[in-house]
């Protein structure tokens, strides 16, 4: 946990040691590979999932001729389900993998440095300081966004898509027992529908800031962003 | 005296055989695990029993349950009334008004005490003292509790008493309530519906009556054996829903079809009730087959789940009425916008940075 | 001490008082005192009702299509009747104009209500109270039986058919538990019927209870279910689609025939059950023709079943239309829901609150807060009203006034109008019905008239369904399905800022409901229904309304058993629940009990 921090850290401290090492592996090939497939399964279930709140134009013919609906459902189902074992299986890296793995379940919320650190980002971002900071990981505003926009989205997004998902499973399903309490919050699942329509539209927001965020990080900071992700080593400019 | 009508009788009268009756006792008396004079025991029980003592209060409510009671076709209410409970008071069919009705009450708690069902309609009011609904010059809800006290268990009709119902509906001026926020120490099965439909009403009551105990109910406290899966889930318009046929707006080509009504907003995805099997009036039709889709009126809050034609509806909590692509959409956008202006800013500062790096 | 009201009425508070509450067998709450005097006659009458439910207040900033749902469910015995008076406000307020095959299915949906409503009504809200059940078992079924042959050919008349009717009511009773019979005013002399007429009518009271869920499949056709049924602001959500593929998801052939075998049985049922009853107890009543009240003088209908779609003119409303005042049969005035003079609504003495209580308010209009609020002279405490103060406010009802006038409305109300007008389809009837009791056109003006008015009504109903289903079925067969217009569903198609009033005549009488639109969202909402009229408190000039008049100076036989007055109450089919939720945008905090 501290090693990522304690290297941040010296680096601005000192001001020394991330300069000559030019690049540091920072994402492992498991934690690159979740994080494309995850990028595939939220197009999917984004794309999917509004369609199901808003339904292509009718079909003519035979109902038994088509299964558009259903292949829509399908595709938003199957998403869903390896969303949940890819969510799954990046827990379990948080635990074997290096600290940066860790980052995505985790801010020092408690530490004071952290929150002095994550102002200096937010300055950088409102053109108030001139250069950011280099960070081996997210940087700790960027750590923050990924807590809250992300992780803690994909948790609400699970909870209450497992939920609606347990209603058509039945109601004498495993689904239903896992996720059955989501009714007793929210007794009308129209509510729970309308809740998680909304979380979508929040992880569009997330998308946005992401994506932009990691390209301009990419261009304007002195660290590399986007090839980070493809292939684990993130380079120090300047 | 003449012996009193009992079950045995009734069950007679609908045609079911001295045989059957015996075989139902028998199989009765092994489920519950009786020795060899179980079946008899049951017999002798159904056939001489006194019909149970129910009381059937009203609180703030539209009469709609008691309505859609006395439309049950299997039992007819009037072999439930006559035969099987019996219903010693109901302000809505009763001969006896004001003294003499209350006199009921009060014999009721101190004869049957502990043994009558109290069945309550609507609910109470707690603004005002409870003065919202006065019945015999006193607050609904003080009357409410001294009947619950002595009852067997509580019978919640409809949605007012399950969940509050349009009364309840924001902003509650009355600040009415369900009724298990005032009877907090009673067993209550809920049959929600605006109305219930009626024979799930008599089914309730048959149920309990003929096997002796309460039905199994569910996390809401609804019975599980008619509220345990949504109108969609058996839909007879669900292979157009899969197919994705719709009809997109009223009396259209799909409307004169039968197509699903999604887009119309039918809340029949996420809504717990029989309608679209047990069907309504003696299984004539249910609201979808008739063309419109269903409103959700058995479940919690369903008033406030609007608009009732709109398949995304109003985000709950949010101050301005609006669904969640209106407020997601929107702030999408706000959002792109604001990176889209950061990105702008950040290429000028960067160009004249660059360019003063040139000159330096 | 004796007060002379402005409408003709006089008030005498000296005698005992009697209160009874609830009033049972009516829909919702109500409270009734009157005071008697030394021969048990009623000299002062006060009537109270005695819930609220605030629905106008939780309709604001909602959408406008959904109001009718909300409105419905004021009640759940008239059931569609404010849903079809919502849409109509928000279809006038909309200019929306709806297909002629709309307007048939909704005056067939509204005249099953009545109906229904009706047939309810007088056998098991209102036949016990003329009516003896134990009686009955004194019967002799042959003579029963000759009894009701000689009134009608309905054939479940047979000497064993009563016999086993009284075998069962007679293992009933014996079995001591008498369910809603229990503690009933059984034996009083105030039931004049013989034991025979009594088993006949308890055989009709088992027969109505399951007759009546057959009539409301007319509902579960077009609407879906009932109670409650379905309506769409623009037309009616059920499409007709007769020969074509996918028939069989719409309205078809084995639909209408449906209706139409419902319709023929509903108007067997009524013509050989329900008249024949009613025309043999009146026989045995006709000299107790207390509770006229204000029918003789004030009596007011808005109109109804429109022959043509969109035309809500006079010529076109087969309910007729207008006002009688100070008993002028004479002339039938013409009314007009948008004029701020006419329709008012007074709460000096009602739990609501005016800046400025003397003046009236036209419902468009309508500012109101809720203020319970007891006299001084109550008797009891705030929570446990032993006598109410009727000096003070005393009621959830409002009290309208049409032009200052208290007005009675109903069945009744609108048959003295149609009588008045001298429309065949209402006065030949009436006219038979008195000469075959041998009574003048003045005993009309009573409980037993308006009893005798109800059921008239029901029979034309039966009438004008089948007239309307074969409308439906000719125009379907000259090419119009049609059944919804949409042209104006889409909230961006309307005005900004809207007003509509959408009326109707409820099974109890007139119903009007006032809407204010604003930005595609109800801004204001006001109902005025057939209760609010009829169960009326004083207005600041003292007028009283038309429960409290029915009530004077009625005899009473026992006064420990309000049998006359629940009797004459009753008439009125009081719907409370409908009468006592009106209320304005700007609710405000109360003080609140407790839970637990």
């Amino acid at each position: 946990m501290s090693r990522v921090y304690t290297l941040v850290k010296t680096a601005d401290a000192e001001a020394t040691p991330a300069i000559e090492r030019n690049s540091v592996f920072v994402y492992e090939a498991p934690v690159r590979t979740w994080h494309w497939v995850n990028a595939i399964l939220i197009v999917v279930l984004i794309v999917s999932g509004y369609l199901i709140g808003s339904p292509p134009p009718t079909l003519s013919g035979e109902a038994s001729a088509h299964y558009q609906m259903g292949y829509i459902r399908f595709g938003h189902f199957a998403a869903a389900q390896l969303f949940i074992v890819a969510s799954l299986y990046r827990v379990y890296w948080a635990f074997v993998g290096n600290e940066h793995a860790r980052q995505l379940f985790y801010v020092p919320f408690w530490k004071r440095w952290y929150w002095y650190e994550a102002l200096y980002e937010l300055s950088w971002y409102l053109f108030i300081v001139d250069k950011p900071k280099k960070w081996v990981g997210h940087n700790p505003l960027a750590n923050l966004a990924m807590v809250v926009l992300f992780t803690f989205l994909s948790l609400f997004m699970i909870v209450t898509g497992g939920a609606l998902y347990a209603q058509g499973a039945g109601n004498d399903t495993l689904w239903m027992t896992i996720f059955g309490w989501v009714f007793v919050i929210w007794p009308n699942s129209q509510e729970v529908h309308t809740l998680h329509h909304v979380g979508m539209w929040v992880m569009v927001i997330f998308i946005v800031l992401h994506v932009y965020a990691a390209i301009r990080e990419d261009i304007m900071s002195r660290q590399t962003m986007l090839s980070a992700i493809v292939t684990g080593d993130r380079y120090f400019r300047d | 005296m003449a012996a009193a009508e009992t079950f045995y009788d009734v069950i007679r009268r609908q045609g079911i055989t001295r045989r059957s009756f015996t075989k139902f006792c028998s199989l009765t008396a092994a489920s519950l695990g009786l020795g060899a004079g179980g079946p008899a025991a049951i017999a002798h029980a159904l056939e001489t029993k006194p019909r149970l003592p129910v009381i059937w209060m009203h609180g703030l409510e539209c009469t709609c349950c008691s309505e859609s009671f006395i439309r049950s076709a299997h039992p007819l209410a009037k072999d439930v009334i006559l035969s099987m409970i019996s219903l010693d008071y109901d302000d809505t069919i009763m001969a006896a008004a004001g003294h003499q009705a209350d006199a009921i009450l009060t014999e009721t708690r101190e004869k049957h005490a502990g043994n009558y069902v109290l069945a309550v309609e609507g609910n109470p009011p707690l603004n005002e003292d409870g003065m919202y609904c006065i019945d015999g010059g006193r607050p609904f809800v003080e009357k409410l509790r001294e009947m619950a006290a002595g009852a067997k268990f509580v019978v919640a009709w409809g949605s007012c008493a399950s969940w509050g119902c349009v009364q309840a509906a924001k902003p509650n001026p009355t600040h009415a309530v369900p009724i298990d926020k005032v009877i907090l120490d009673k067993p209550i099965i809920k049959i929600p519906g605006c109305p219930p439909i009626a024979e799930v009403m008599t089914g309730v009551l048959s149920y309990i009556l003929t096997f002796d105990q309460l039905p199994e109910l569910d996390r809401q406290g609804r019975p599980k054996m008619f509220y345990s899966q949504r109108i969609h889930d058996k839909c007879y318009r669900r292979p157009h829903f899969d197919a994705g046929q719709f009809v997109e707006s009223w009396d259209d080509e799909g409307a004169r079809k039968g197509y699903c009504l999604y887009k119309m907003g039918c809340k029949g995805p996420t809504t717990y009730n029989a309608c679209s099997t047990v069907r309504w009036n003696n299984g004539v039709s249910f609201p979808i087959q008739s063309g419109h889709g269903c409103i959700g009126c058995s479940e919690n809050a369903f008033w406030d789940q609007g608009p009732f034609y709109d398949r995304l509806t109003n985000i709950p909590y949010f101050p301005v009425e609006a669904n969640a692509d209106v407020v997601g959409g929107t702030a999408a956008a706000i959002v792109a916008g604001a990176v889209a202006i950061h990105a702008g800013v950040t290429a000028i500062r960067s160009t004249i940075k660059s360019g003063e790096k040139t000159e330096a | 001490m004796t007060i002379q009201t402005p409408n003709g009425f006089s008030l005498d508070n000296a005698g005992k008082r009697i209160v009874v509450d609830p009033v049972t067998r009516i829909e919702g709450h109500l409270r009734v005192e009157v005071n008697v005097d030394e021969g048990a006659v009623i000299r002062n009458a006060v009537s109270t009702g005695t819930m609220w439910r605030g629905i106008e207040v939780i309709l604001k900033g909602r959408d406008p299509r959904d109001a009718w749902a909300f409105t419905e469910r004021i009640c759940g015995v008239c059931t569609g009747t404010h849903a079809l008076t919502s849409v109509r406000a928000v279809e006038d307020a909309l200019a929306i104009k709806i297909p002629e095959n709309a307007n048939t299915i909704r005056n067939i949906m509204q005249l099953t209500l009545q109906a229904h409503d009706h047939l309810v009504h007088f056998y098991h809200l209102h036949a016990l109270d003329w009516v003896d059940v134990v009686s009955a078992l004194k019967a002799d079924p042959k003579a029963t039986s000759a009894l009701a042959q000689s009134i009608s050919p309905w054939p479940l008349s047979s000497p064993g058919y009563f016999k086993d009717i009284q075998g069962r009511l007679t293992r009933f009773v014996e079995s001591g538990q008498l369910g809603p019979f229990k503690n009933g005013y059984w034996g009083s002399p105030a039931y004049k019927l013989p034991p025979e007429a009594n088993l006949m009518a308890v055989a009709h009271y088992l027969e109505a209870l399951d007759f009546q869920k057959e009539i409301v499949k007319i509902h579960t056709i077009y609407g879906g279910k009932n109670p409650h049924p379905n309506w769409l602001v623009g037309g009616v959500p059920c499409a007709i689609n007769v020969d074509g593929t996918g028939a069989v998801g719409a309205v078809n052939m084995e639909r209408l025939n449906t209706v139409s075998e419902i319709i023929d049985r509903t108007s067997d049922f009524i013509n050989q059950v329900y008249l024949p009853d009613l025309m043999a107890i009146a026989s045995f009543y006709k000299d107790w023709l207390y509770g006229g009240g204000l029918s003789s003088t004030c009596v007011m209908s808005y109109g109804d079943i429109p022959e043509h779609a969109n035309d809500y003119s006079d010529k076109s409303l087969k309910l007729p239309r207008g006002a009688i005042v100070g008993g002028n049969l004479a002339e039938v005035l013409p009314i007009d829901l948008r004029n701020p003079e006419e329709i008012q609504e007074y709460v000096v003495h009602s739990w609501y609150k005016y800046p400025d209580e003397t003046k009236g308010l036209h419902p468009w209009d309508g500012v109101t807060e809720p203020n319970f609020a007891l006299g001084p002279a109550t008797k009891g405490t705030r929570t446990n009203i032993e006598e109410l103060d009727e000096s003070a406010k005393y009621s959830f009802i409002k009290a309208p006034r049409w032009k200052g006038h208290a007005m009675e409305v109903g069945p009744l109300a609108r048959w003295v109008i149609g009588y008045a007008q001298g429309k065949p389809e209402f006065k030949e009837p009436v006219e038979k019905v008195l000469t075959d009791l041998g009574l003048p056109v003045t005993a009309l003006f009573s409980t037993l008239g308006r009893t005798a008015a109800r059921g008239l009504e029901a029979q034309w109903a039966a009438g004008q369904l089948r007239y309307f289903q074969d409308k439906l079925i000719a125009t379907i067969k000259a090419g119009d399905s049609s059944t919804a217009n949409t042209d104006k569903w889409r909230p961006e198609t309307w005005p900004a800022d809207a007003r509509g009033v959408g009326f109707s005549e409820a099974p109890r009488g007139a119903l009007g409901h006032w809407i204010r639109i604003k930005d595609q969202k109800i801004d204001n909402y006001q109902c005025i229904v057939p209760t609010t009229w009829n169960g009326s408190p004083r207005d600041p000039k003292g007028n009283i309304g038309a429960f409290e008049a029915s009530l004077l100076n009625t005899p009473m036989a026992d006064p420990n058993q309000p049998l006359e007055i629940i009797r004459t109450l009753h008439s009125f089919d009081p719907c409370l629940a409908c009468s006592t939720h009106v209320m304005s945008p700007d609710g405000q905090e109360m003080t609140t009990v407790q839970v637990r």
